[in-house]
């Protein structure tokens, strides 16, 4: 069984990490911390690269980098407060990888200069209260932010600088906790205090819910899709531990609760199916789009207390979660021998409640091989006898690291963050 | 708080509330139950007690002369008792009342509860409002709340219910006292910390 090694961990922040954030292609770790500030720290030399502060008068609690593409290079990043404020900051720096190594500090220049890099640029006003979560969707144009004001919004950038409010969702029936956007699709998903997962997505200028994912029995913490599989795309010699393909119809997520468990969900149908089904279509809200999302598997138990985070790697396919009991848990997908069959096995109860679906609805289901998730790495005390908050994977940057590595990283209330491999 | 909810509550005279001393009867107080025998020692020795953010120093006074610093457990880890608990949250005044939880019988004895566990052991305290509407359940849970937070060594982990039965929307109160993430928001919020400042006034 592969173990998790703690490859090293990054000097202490001086209060609770909420959120450690990787900037999806460059070597950056972005920290949400109680202090009122964001913590960036390199990933090729694990040193601190700059603090930004000055921004919240509360908490940061969530933080979220634009992706970069070739036509829009900037590196961006969004941060969400307890002020209810969210944040955009701009690095002036749009140079090479390389100037990410750490701290390259002339002799006689102060911290002060440092910061300097990154340059204050818009606050997104609205929620009334905190702001649990930002996020900025794949094609970088849009940012998704929650709060417990039971709302999320959705701010378009129009032109640079210049945000739009184009939905303010008010779904949730309490405390929105996260929000999360697909990673190729325009849909969001929110994770809330009212113990569900909503999805959204835009339909003519109008975002609207489109599924309603209910199963956890508490508050759900944290969320994350699955990625497109490196494997699948580039690559169909179906190497590494699971050949399972996706097809661009099946769509995963994975979601994190207080109620001690993890599900993972899957799209049962795509809009145009539920179309085909000759309901009664709405004019009001967008029906064709309406999708449905079953759990797919409930994860093993191994955590005791709640699960403040998950995330789901693009590179392994692997899951790790981490939560109040001071855990962290490596999942793997395993493919059960010789069983190849439609995906129509479900939980029981969705079993009852799908019987009247039409045999001609069975056919539009994507043929899956069966699979399995199972624990393959497990770390107790992973930060002492401090509550761990957030989990995240990268590629492995460090000169020590091959190309195709990838590290997990650990969060806590202690203030540290530890980097593991697996081994 | 123009109205009470509660304009005559049960007062527990300050003898009758438990107490380490004297002696025989603390011998006499079955509740202390399998907890009497766990070895103690005063939260305060422990370097981890103080934590960043705290809301006032942390004070010496509540480790009184009997709380000797005791024996290591079995497990090589310090156990703290539900009696030390107590007089860590008896002292909490009323939001309302000028009396302490302890003297309304808010907090009781009985009902805290810790598992030991190495590393993280768990404390439970059930608290009973005074009357089953009480609207101010929620800061006064805040407060037991962020009083044991402060005080205990970071390997406890603190969970405040309402006692099953007390209050009408126990349920509601209860996942908002162990939401971590509204009690760290609640504590940046300067209007309920003040009132929550003035509550913990007494634990010294």
């Amino acid at each position: 069984m592969p173990t998790l090694h703690r490859l090293t961990s990054l000097p202490p922040l001086p209060d609770r990490i909420w959120q450690a954030t990787v900037h999806p292609t460059l070597p950056i770790l972005a920290l949400a911390c109680a202090d009122k500030a964001v913590h960036l720290f390199s990933l090729t030399t694990f040193a601190p690269l700059s603090t930004i502060d000055g921004g919240h008068k509360r908490s940061v609690r969530s933080v979220a980098f634009k992706p970069s593409t070739p036509s829009a290079p900037e590196i961006v990043l969004a941060t969400g407060s307890f002020d209810a404020t969210a944040g955009i900051w701009r690095h002036d720096n749009v140079n090479a990888e390389n100037s990410w190594d750490g701290p390259v500090k002339a002799e006689g220049e102060d911290d002060e200069e440092e910061e300097e890099d990154w340059r204050f640029a818009v606050v997104l006003e609205g929620h009334e209260n905190e702001i649990k979560g930002v996020a900025w969707n794949a094609g970088g144009d849009k940012i998704a932010t929650c709060s417990r004001d039971k709302s999320v919004w959705v701010w378009e950038e129009m032109e640079e600088d210049n945000f739009e409010t184009v939905a303010v969702l008010q779904e949730h029936s309490a405390d929105v906790k996260a929000v999360c956007w697909h990673p190729e699709e325009d849909l969001l998903a929110s994770a809330s205090y009212d113990d569900t997962v909503r999805l959204y997505r835009e339909d003519f200028d109008d975002w609207t819910c489109i599924s309603i994912l209910s199963g956890h029995t508490s508050t759900v913490w944290s969320i994350d899709f699955e990625k497109p599989h490196p494997s699948t795309l580039h690559d169909h010699s179906h190497s590494g531990p699971c050949t399972h393909t996706h097809e661009s119809t099946t769509s995963r997520l994975v979601s994190a609760s207080d109620d001690t468990t993890l599900r993972v969900w899957h799209r049962t149908s795509l809009p145009a199916t539920k179309a085909s089904r000759g309901l009664t279509p709405s004019i009001i809200r967008g029906q064709v789009l309406e999708e449905e999302w079953e759990t797919q598997s409930v994860l093993p138990q191994v955590h005791t207390r709640a699960v403040y985070g998950v995330s789901w790697s693009g590179r392994s396919g692997r899951i790790a979660s981490c939560g109040g009991d001071g855990k962290v848990v490596v999942y793997e997908e395993r493919e059960v021998e010789g069983d190849v069959q439609e995906s129509t096995d479900k939980p029981a109860e969705a079993a009852a409640e799908g019987a009247e679906e039409t045999k001609e609805d069975e056919k539009k289901k994507v043929p899956a091989k069966k699979t399995e998730w199972v624990v393959i790495a497990e770390l107790e005390g992973a930060h002492g006898v401090h509550e761990i908050n957030s989990v995240t994977w990268s590629r492995r940057w460090d000169k020590d690291g091959k190309e195709g590595d990838e590290i997990l990283l650990s969060a806590g209330d202690d203030g540290v963050v530890n980097v593991y491999t697996i081994e | 708080m123009a109205e009470m909810d509660n304009a005559n509550p049960t007062v527990l005279a300050a003898s009758d509330l438990p107490t380490r001393k004297p002696l025989q009867k603390r011998a006499k107080a079955s509740q202390l139950g399998i907890f009497a025998s766990i070895p103690r020692v005063s939260p305060v020795r422990d370097p981890f007690t103080v934590t960043p953010g705290q809301l006032y120093e942390s004070d010496t006074s509540d480790s009184e002369e009997d709380f000797e610093l005791d024996a290591e457990g079995d497990n090589g880890v310090e156990e703290i008792d539900s009696q030390e608990i107590y007089d860590l949250i008896a002292p909490i005044s009323d939001p309302e009342h000028p009396l302490s939880l302890g003297e309304l019988a808010v907090v009781n004895l009985p009902h805290i509860y810790i598992t030991p566990g190495n590393p993280i052991s768990t404390v439970l305290v059930e608290i009973t409002p005074t009357i089953t509407h009480c609207s101010l359940a929620t800061v006064i849970g805040l407060g037991v709340r962020v009083r044991l937070e402060q005080a205990l060594p970071p390997r406890y982990r603190v969970d405040v219910r309402i006692r099953e039965g007390t209050h009408s929307t126990g349920d509601q109160v209860n996942k908002q006292l162990a939401d971590k993430e509204r009690v760290a928001a609640a504590c940046e919020n300067e209007s309920l910390m003040s009132l929550l400042r003035k509550m913990l006034e007494g634990c010294k």
